[in-house]
Order: C-alpha cells, then sequence, then structure tokens
C-alpha cells in the first residue's frame, strides 16, 4: 500500500504552475485508475484532483476571458 | 597673291581707287574686305586640301534621288550629325542594305560648293556595322567595364524603402511610362513621380537620357530613379550599352533601376544599375511597398496569432476535459462502489466462511454427540440396565466395593434413584474385563 501523503506537505494547489497542476491531475487520475487503494487515499486523491481540475480549468478561462478582451480592444481600435 | 580680282564699279556706281588686297583673312577690315568669292575659293582649297577619313555613326535619314542618295550621318554619343551624298554605285557596293538608325563606318570626303556655299561630305566608301560586329564590341566594353569594377555589388546602392519622389526616364506616352506609374499608385498611391520623357531607341535616346538623368540626379528631392522602356530589338536596347550613357549611370549619386526591356534582355545598363527590374511593372513592385500588402501581412499575422493561441487553449481545454470525464474524477462513487462491492465480497466471503464453520461445528457436534451417545451407556441402559454409584459417585463394578446397607444412586435409562445395599454377591474379576474392552474399541 503507497504510504499516503497527508495533506500539508502537497503544495498549495494555488501556487502551482497550470503545467504543474496539470502535471499532478494525470498522475492523480492513473493512481486512482490502478486502484488498490486505501478507501481513505482515494477519497482524499479524488477530493485532490478535483481541485487541481479546478485549478486548470480557472486557468484557461482566464486566458480565455484575456484573448476576448483583447480582441474587443483591437476590434475597438478598428471601429 | 593678293591680285585684284577687276570687277563691276563700286556699289556707288563711280569707279574705286584699287586698293591693295590684305594679304590674309586676319588683315581684311571692314574698309579693305575680301572679295566674298576669295574667301570661298579659299576655304575649297583648304577643304579639298582634307584627307578623306573613316568614322563611326548612324544613319538618321536616308533617301535616294536619282544617281545619288542623301543620307544624314549622326555621332553614336553627340548629337552632332553631317549630311552625306553618296553616288549610287558606290552605295550598291555595300551589300547590305542601309536603313534609318543603322550603325555604318563611312569613308568621308568633304565637298565644298564655292558656288552656294554649301558644304557636304562624300561617301566614297560605307559600311553597315553588322549586329555581330555590334555585339563584341558590347561584350568588349562590358569585360572592360567589369574589370574596372564598375558592375562590383559593392557599389550598388540601397534603394528607400518608401521613395520620396521617383525619378523616371521613359519614352513619351509610353506604356512603359504608364506601367510604371498605374503599379506603383496601385501599391502605394501617395507616391509623387518626377517624369523625364526622351528618345528611347536610335541616335537620340543615349543623349536624351543622359541629360535627363543628370537633372534627377541633381534633385535632392529625387531619391530613385527609374530608366524604363518596352521590349525592343536588338538595335532598339542597345543605347541601354552605350559606354557614355552607363558610366553616367555608374556615376549617379541616386539609386536607379534599369526596366528596360523584356525578362531576357540584359543590355550593359542592368549590369551598373543599382536594381535591375525584368520588366516596366516589375520595376514599380521593386520601388515601392504595397501598402495593402503590407496591411494584409499585418492582418493575416495577427489571425495566425489568434489563431494559433486558440489552438493552444483549446487542446489544453480538450484535455481537461477528456481528465475530467475519467470515471474516477467524474463518478468517483465508483471507487466507493468498487470499495463496496469489495466490502460486499468480503463480507459475503466471511459470513459463507462463518456459516461453512458453524456447519461444520455443528457437523462435528452431532457427530460427537453420536459418538458420545454411543458410547454413553445410555442405550445400554435402555436396555434395562443400571449404572449404580457410590455416594462418592464411584461407579459400583464389582459387589465388593459396597456393602449392605450403603446408600447407592442408581440411574436408569429414564430417570433416578437412590437404594440401600441389602444384599451383596461377589463374583471372580476376570469375566468382567472383556465388556471394558468392549466399551473402549467403540470409543476410537
Amino acid at each position: 500500500m503507497t504510504e499516503p501523503t497527508t495533506q500539508q506537505d502537497q503544495p498549495e494547489i494555488n501556487s502551482l504552475s497550470y503545467e504543474q497542476a496539470r502535471e499532478e491531475l494525470v498522475m492523480t487520475v492513473k493512481r486512482l485508475e490502478t486502484g488498490n487503494l486505501p478507501l481513505e487515499e482515494s477519497l482524499r486523491l479524488w477530493e485532490r484532483g478535483e481541485a487541481l481540475a479546478d485549478r486548470c480549468q480557472s486557468w484557461l478561462d482566464g486566458a480565455k476571458e484575456r484573448l476576448d478582451k483583447a480582441r474587443q480592444e483591437t476590434s475597438d481600435d478598428a471601429d | 597673291m593678293a591680285q585684284r580680282i577687276s570687277g563691276t564699279p563700286g556699289t556707288l556706281g563711280e569707279t574705286v581707287e584699287p586698293k591693295e588686297l590684305a594679304a590674309t583673312a586676319a588683315e581684311t577690315t571692314a574698309e579693305n574686305p575680301w572679295p566674298l568669292s576669295l574667301l570661298s575659293s579659299k576655304m575649297k582649297s583648304y577643304i579639298d586640301r582634307m584627307s578623306s577619313v573613316w568614322i563611326e555613326g548612324q544613319v538618321v535619314e536616308l533617301n535616294h534621288r536619282g544617281k545619288a542618295s542623301y543620307l544624314t550621318l549622326r555621332d553614336t554619343d553627340v548629337e552632332m550629325s553631317l549630311p552625306v551624298q553618296i553616288w549610287k554605285n558606290v552605295l550598291e557596293r555595300t551589300g547590305a542594305p542601309l536603313t534609318e538608325g543603322s550603325h555604318v563606318v563611312a569613308n568621308l570626303k568633304a565637298d565644298f560648293w564655292t558656288k552656294t556655299g554649301r558644304l557636304t561630305m562624300r561617301a566614297n566608301d560605307i559600311r553597315a556595322v553588322g549586329l555581330g560586329e555590334l555585339l563584341a564590341r558590347l561584350e568588349r566594353l562590358k569585360k572592360q567595364l567589369a574589370a574596372e569594377g564598375l558592375f562590383d555589388p559593392s557599389r550598388k546602392l540601397r534603394l528607400p524603402f518608401l521613395p520620396n519622389r521617383i525619378g523616371l526616364i521613359t519614352g513619351r506616352d509610353s506604356d512603359a511610362q504608364k506601367d510604371v506609374v498605374r503599379n506603383v499608385h496601385l501599391r502605394w498611391p501617395a507616391a509623387e513621380f518626377e517624369i523625364r520623357n526622351c528618345a528611347v531607341q536610335g541616335p537620340d535616346a543615349v543623349p536624351g537620357v543622359m541629360k535627363n538623368l543628370a537633372e534627377l540626379d541633381e534633385d535632392p528631392q529625387i531619391d530613385v530613379i527609374v530608366i524604363a522602356r518596352g521590349g525592343g530589338s536588338m538595335e532598339d536596347l542597345l543605347p541601354f550599352s552605350n559606354e557614355a550613357l552607363v558610366r553616367a549611370v555608374s556615376a549617379a549619386r541616386t539609386p536607379v533601376v534599369s526596366a528596360v526591356g523584356h525578362e531576357a534582355d540584359r543590355p550593359i545598363l542592368d549590369e551598373v544599375a543599382d536594381m535591375r527590374a525584368s520588366t516596366p511593372t516589375d520595376a514599380a513592385k521593386r520601388i515601392v511597398p504595397d501598402v495593402a500588402e503590407e496591411g494584409m501581412n499585418l492582418l493575416r499575422a495577427r489571425a495566425e496569432l489568434e489563431a494559433a493561441v486558440h489552438r493552444i487553449l483549446d487542446r489544453e481545454q480538450e484535455m481537461l476535459t477528456a481528465v475530467r470525464s475519467r470515471p474516477v474524477l467524474a463518478e468517483p462513487q465508483t471507487m466507493i462502489i468498487a470499495h463496496e462491492n469489495e466490502l460486499a465480497t468480503i463480507r459475503r466471503r466471511s459470513l459463507q466462511a462463518t456459516t461453512g464453520l458453524v456447519i461444520q461445528a455443528q457437523n462435528e457436534i452431532h457427530h460427537l454427540r453420536s459418538q458420545a451417545r454411543s458410547l454413553s451407556p445410555l442405550r445400554t441402559l435402555e436396555r434395562g440396565y443400571a449404572v449404580v454409584q457410590t455416594d462418592a459417585g464411584q461407579a459400583v463394578r464389582s459387589a465388593a466395593e459396597v456393602a449392605s446397607g450403603d446408600a447407592v444412586h442408581v440411574r436408569v435409562a429414564h430417570g433416578r434413584f437412590d437404594a440401600a445395599v441389602t444384599d451383596v454377591t461377589p463374583e471372580p474379576a476376570s469375566d468382567s474385563t472383556d465388556a471394558a474392552e468392549t466399551a473402549n474399541g467403540s470409543e476410537s
């Protein structure tokens, strides 16, 4: 059974860069999919996975927003 | 030899005192002039003494009249020409038919006609300078100029990206002019031109182009000069390989673009010009950026930029959605179910195990019970035997163990009772051991 890492020593999700969050998310899913984890560990990993996914999604949404805003500005200039 | 020619009386009608004739022209004065005829005859004798001379030139005019033909020969570089008269038979001897514009070498003799005072040159011989000869001469010139380094790339001046004013030397109302102007304005409507028209073929071309070049080169406002003309025959383009013109272009301080003839034509001008354009239209494309095109490039670049970013974002979004849709994330309960199932199976297995055990134990008990029963005296009791125990609980096997009056407990198949021994009759021990053996055998 892998030694379950406690919540503290996992880096605060918000401090992660998009790539780091994405990387850890993929790893978390892999571990969950291999299964044979203690129940408590599975739940904790699942929660972690969700938080990581939210982090990535918010980053993508932010990027799209910035893009739309930029396009909005250029089309304003063009008017 | 100031010899007085007796002439008519003076214009005033009175006889004039014969004066001493001036010996030389310099000594003549208004009061003591030479008679015109003297001057003419002196000129004639002087001219007659001139030797005939081979000269090179271009035929600019040619008309045949009867026994003689009259043509005008022009210098190949400079605007100087001479009328020439040639006898029909001499002309026919040349073989190659002369036409206007053809390049010739001629052996001339000056003739001075005292009657009219006309000076004409008489051609004793005239030969067209063949194209081959011209080309050979052109190649020699090209090599020489190359050797002088006039063609070195290092001499090429850079064209301005956006010219302030464009100098254009071309034929009047020529297609070349229209092409250059139209194409430049298509690309950059604000472009300004300084157009100089002149001959672009024949004897006047070289002097015309050089004059315009000098003027345009002088003008600081003009930062590029285009020399343009459409396609033409070898002869037509010859002026653009002329040494004087080529050297002038090479020396020009303003960048010069050569747009002469078709793609295939390569007059020496192309080699010395700062930029060679294959055609007038091509020249237009090279001297001004296409504002619309630049704008388009910008727009396309911006669009590509945006598309690229979108591609990245979309790809990441796809990845994220894919990851999120994985069962372990999307339906975490599947994991719980897994655990539940596991639990259920374990539970079931443990249940089975325990029931198994219980059943097994049950069987064991039955087995033991029946075994016990089969070993237990109950059955013998049921057959009417009884078990007698002393007060101490000892089972009496021999009468000798009791004495009359002892209290004994008797156990029969069903129930028990106490009794007192009234009479004792001992028996020998040997018969009773057989009974014990049979009891042990059935136990194992």
